[in-house]
């Protein structure tokens, strides 16, 4: 059974007093084990599509499933734990706590899972700190970091419970192509191992040659599908 | 479990890291929880101990804890009376019944009987002390002439009197300048004058060695209702079972004199009554001086008040002066001449200027001085302990009755002596409440009638009465009765050994149990066995009274204290309202910061809620921070309310600055107790308001939905 079905899903936002049609009528289903780009111009829609997956907003019309569940039916309390279990989320905008260090935020998911020992907890944070790059910055508070070194955090806090599907926002935008790099590799790598699924927005052709394929998005529709045969 | 308790953790460390991000709104509502848990600790400490110092005071004196009066009262009780002066009380026709039926009530240990009431007391003067010590030794020379001492007594005596004549002379100048010579009293001022002509005139004491008892009678009935400072004063006191009362009030004690012996009638003056009322004014300006100087520290150079107490004591040295005669006087003069450092030869008056000339530097001298060397010469009170004293009051009827009544001591209640509110209450027996009240069983009336005609007691009407006490003893025969000592030695009057011999009877007559129970009582105080389960035995009193068709009323004591029990329920309402205030303010501040602080986190709120938090979560988040806040800074504050309570104890307390405060606080200064009960409920209190601040902005970060931390920048 496919991880995502979206089915026939617009989203309105209100601009003040003009409808902004930022989702119109998409349909899009991920399968297991995918690593999906979803493309498209600014303003074309992507973090809205991503945040309707993420069960962070709610359509306006249409329905979204994530693990086989329909989203609209689901309680308050039943869509937080889908986002806490299943789901890791790597904000366009970072969205760090700011009053805790870069280890603590990459370690409050796993906190409020419950279920590790501190020090297995702390080997998993560790390691994903090491893995993206900012070993050194874990006592550091997010203020002290660069915007690189913040996305960086996120990445490592979206991957850190090691959910079914991880949904990455524009998750190379502030890093270097070395960096950017890096981040894909370890992408892929727990792609591979773990079978989790990816769907990361991104203008940029070189993390998108590392897809299965991409999803063209264009002023709010789909406009087609096609796979990177090259990378497969 | 273990995750609850990660969870936890991590609440807390964002709690405590907001809070110290934050740290100008931190201290802020900081403040605010200090200050809200310092009022209420020290506020709660001291209702709290005056609770307790009422509670003693009261239920100690005349309350118990429950009274009961005639329920078809038009008044209500007030023990201790109210703005109208005493209650208006029915009186429970038998008390007997009433003990009865009430001793059998479950937790009642004591039922005491009483009326409380008011009376005139008619005070003694110079005059008729004088007169009184002149009259001793014309016995003492009768019974055997060649007596040296009473000779030499007599003579002293009557250079006494004929100084104190003098000095009535010349107020009676004074009066009649200013007097209209046509007025309508003219006739009686002449016959005055004639009188008082007749005793300064040089014949008047080689006639008195002639006839010397007929000299007394004319100096006791013409001349000495002349002085002015005669008069009546009034006398608040409780007529009860007085053994029961001394048993079941375990305050009360007889700081002077014996306790009145069991069954027998008599009278325990309340000490402060007899303090401000009975007191030479010389020696109470002293007492009050001191007692401002020693417990309030005021100085007589900086305090307008000891000024004057100052001058009014140097200007009342007259007084003094009028009680010695010339033995005294010689005693007093070589008694005060070396301790003040006079010069040799200095006269009395001179030597009572220096006495009283008093400052701070010499203050404490002085007064020893007085205390030491010229009150022992002194009659410091115009009733004395062993007196018989004449109380009327109008009964029932209206009519005034009178009683004579043996002084067998002073009483005070331990620990509020100086509360004017307990402390002027006198204690007598019951019979002669009963006599003064009108009231008697009907099986007692005739006996009792029979017995008031033997002693003297005499009920005349009310127009005589205020006659007598208002007209300045225009009427003979009664101010007879109501001089004061003049009945102790009422052997001494020709013609009168028989009504002597029946006093005497009275005085001496021990009254049973059955005749104590079995009359009129206006109240009762019910002790209880445990004191604790007051409501329950309320109801179960009032059960019984009604079940027994007995009309009483049950209330508790802090209801029968009246207008004292209100004035606590007036500062309670005040340090409530003042709380009600603080913290409604304070509600309003804590909220307004908690709202800026929700707000200023949706981002941090919304992010959490992406990643996963549930809405306890952010809610509990919130919470923590203030719980946290509140706890620390209450305790601090509480702490601090600790500190101020135990520095108001380490200076002495707050003392009592009225006979009110006195009595609320059952003693001179109120001594805060810091009770657990009274720091737990100013944490209970803070955290409560504190939380109950913070739900609103709780509810706002609850409603915080993940969409809206994306669309914020960092
Ligand atoms: N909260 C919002 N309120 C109003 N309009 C919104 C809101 N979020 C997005 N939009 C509008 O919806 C449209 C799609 O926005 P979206 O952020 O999904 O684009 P995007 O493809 O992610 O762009 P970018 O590549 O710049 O991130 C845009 O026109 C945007 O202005
Ligand atoms: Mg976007």
């Amino acid at each position: 059974m496919s991880i995502i079905s979206v089915r026939d899903v617009s989203k309105d936002y209100l601009l003040g007093k003009t409808q902004v049609h930022a989702l119109r009528g998409v349909t899009l289903t991920v399968e297991r084990g995918e690593f999906l780009s979803v493309a498209g111009p600014s303003g074309s829609g992507k973090t809205t599509l991503l945040n309707l997956i993420g069960c962070v907003d709610t359509p306006t019309t249409g329905v979204v499933e994530v693990a086989g569940r329909d989203t609209s039916r689901l309680t308050e309390r039943a869509l937080t734990d889908l986002r806490l279990h299943q789901i890791g989320f790597i904000f366009q905008s970072f969205n760090l706590v700011q009053v805790l260090s870069v280890f603590q935020n990459v370690e409050f998911p796993l906190l409020l899972q419950g279920g590790l020992t501190r020090a297995e907890r702390a080997v998993r944070v560790q390691g994903l700190l090491e893995a993206v790059g900012i070993r050194e910055y874990g006592r550091h508070r997010p203020s002290e970091l660069s915007g690189g070194q913040r996305q960086r955090v996120a990445v490592a806090r979206a991957l850190v419970t090691r959910p079914a599907l991880v949904l990455a926002d524009e998750p190379t935008a502030n890093l270097d192509s070395q960096t950017g790099q890096n981040i894909i590799d370890l992408m892929r790598e727990m792609n591979r191992k773990d079978g989790t699924t990816f769907v990361f927005s991104t203008h940029d052709p070189k993390v998108m040659a590392h897809a299965n394929a991409i999803v063209r998005i264009a002023d709010g529709v789909v406009a087609g599908r096609e796979p990177v045969g090259a990378m497969a | 479990m273990s995750a609850r308790l990660d969870a936890t953790r991590v609440l807390l460390r964002i709690a405590f890291r907001n809070l110290v991000a934050s740290r100008v709104r931190t201290v802020i509502i900081g403040l605010i929880v200090l200050v809200g848990a310092l009022i209420v600790v020290v506020g709660a400490s001291l209702m709290e101990s005056i609770d307790r110092g009422m509670r003693t005071s009261i239920q100690g004196s005349l309350g118990g804890q429950l009274q009961v009066y005639q329920s078809t009262s038009e008044g209500q009780l007030e023990l201790y009376g109210g703005l109208r002066g005493e209650s208006l009380l029915d009186p429970i026709p038998d008390f007997a019944r009433v003990k009865k039926v009430l001793s059998k009530v479950p937790n009642v240990k004591t039922i005491v009987p009483m009326g409380i009431d008011q009376a005139l007391v008619a005070t003694g003067n110079a005059f008729d002390v004088t007169l009184e010590r002149l009259r001793a030794d014309v016995r003492r020379l009768q019974a055997n002439p060649r007596d040296g001492e009473a000779r030499r007594g007599l003579e002293a005596r009557q250079a006494h009197v004929r100084r104190l004549i003098a000095l009535l002379d010349q107020d009676l100048r004074q009066a009649q300048v200013l007097a209209d010579p046509d007025g309508r009293d003219a006739a009686l001022r002449k016959a005055q004058r004639a009188d008082l002509d007749r005793a300064a005139a040089p014949e008047f004491w080689p006639a008195f060695e002639r006839d010397r008892l007929a000299g007394l009678e004319f100096l006791e009935n013409k001349i000495a209702p002349l002085a002015l400072d005669s008069g009546f004063t009034f006398i608040r006191y409780v007529g009860t079972d007085v053994e029961a009362f001394m048993k079941a009030f375990d305050l009360a004690e007889v700081a002077e004199g014996k306790p009145i012996p069991p069954g027998r009638r008599g009278i325990l003056l309340g000490k402060q009554y007899a303090e401000e009322w009975l007191k030479l004014k010389n020696a109470r300006r002293l007492d009050q001086i001191k007692d401002k100087r020693d417990r309030f520290h005021a100085r007589i150079a900086s305090s307008e008040e000891l000024q004057r107490w100052v001058k009014d004591t140097r200007s009342r040295a007259r007084e003094i002066l009028i009680q010695l005669d010339p033995l005294q006087a010689a005693e007093a003069e070589r008694r005060l001449r070396p301790a003040l450092k006079a010069p040799q030869g200095e006269e009395l008056p001179a030597l009572l200027a220096r006495l009283f000339d008093l400052d701070d530097a010499n203050f404490d001298d002085h007064y020893r001085i007085f205390y030491e060397q010229l009150a022992p010469l002194l009659r410091l009170y115009q009733i004395s302990v062993g007196d018989t004293i004449t109380i009327k009051a109008p009964g029932k009827t209206g009519a005034f009755n009178a009683v004579n009544v043996k002084v067998y001591g002073f009483i005070q209640f331990k620990g509020i002596e100086k509360s004017g509110i307990a402390g002027t209450t006198s204690v007598m027996d019951l019979q002669s409440f009963r006599d003064l009240y009108g009231y008697v069983t009907r099986d007692k009336a005739e006996e009792l009638a029979k017995l008031r005609a033997q002693m003297g007691a005499t009920t005349v009407s009310r127009e005589e009465a205020e006659a007598a006490l208002f007209g300045g003893g225009a009427s003979a025969p009664l101010v007879e009765t109501t001089r004061t000592a003049a009945i102790d030695d009422a052997s001494l009057l020709a013609g009168v050994g028989e009504k002597r011999k029946a006093a005497q009877a009275l005085e001496t007559r021990a009254y049973t149990q059955e005749e104590i129970d079995g009359g009129v009582a206006l109240n009762a105080a019910i002790l209880l066995d445990d004191p604790s389960r007051i409501r329950e035995s309320q109801a179960a009193v009032q059960a019984a009274a009604d079940a027994a068709g007995l009309k009483l009323k049950v209330v508790d004591w802090e209801t029968a204290s009246g207008m004292v029990g209100q004035f606590v329920l007036l500062l309670r309402g005040i340090l409530v309202f003042a709380l009600v205030v603080f913290f409604g303010v304070a509600l309003v501040i804590i909220n307004n910061a908690m709202v800026m602080a929700a707000l200023q986190r949706v981002k941090e709120v919304g992010t959490m809620r992406a990643i996963g938090a549930q809405r306890r979560f952010v809610v509990a988040m919130l919470l923590v921070e203030i719980v946290a806040v509140s706890l620390v800074f209450g305790v601090a504050g509480a702490a601090l309310g600790g500190g101020v309570v135990a520095i108001i104890r380490a200076a002495g307390g707050i003392p009592a600055t009225t006979d009110l405060l006195f009595f609320l606080f059952s003693g001179p200064a109120l001594l805060p107790h810091l009770g657990v009960a009274s720091v737990a409920a100013s944490l209970i209190l803070v955290v409560a308001v504190a939380i109950a601040s913070a739900l609103y902005p709780a509810l706002i970060a609850m409603r915080v939905t993940p969409v809206e931390a994306m669309s914020m920048e960092d």
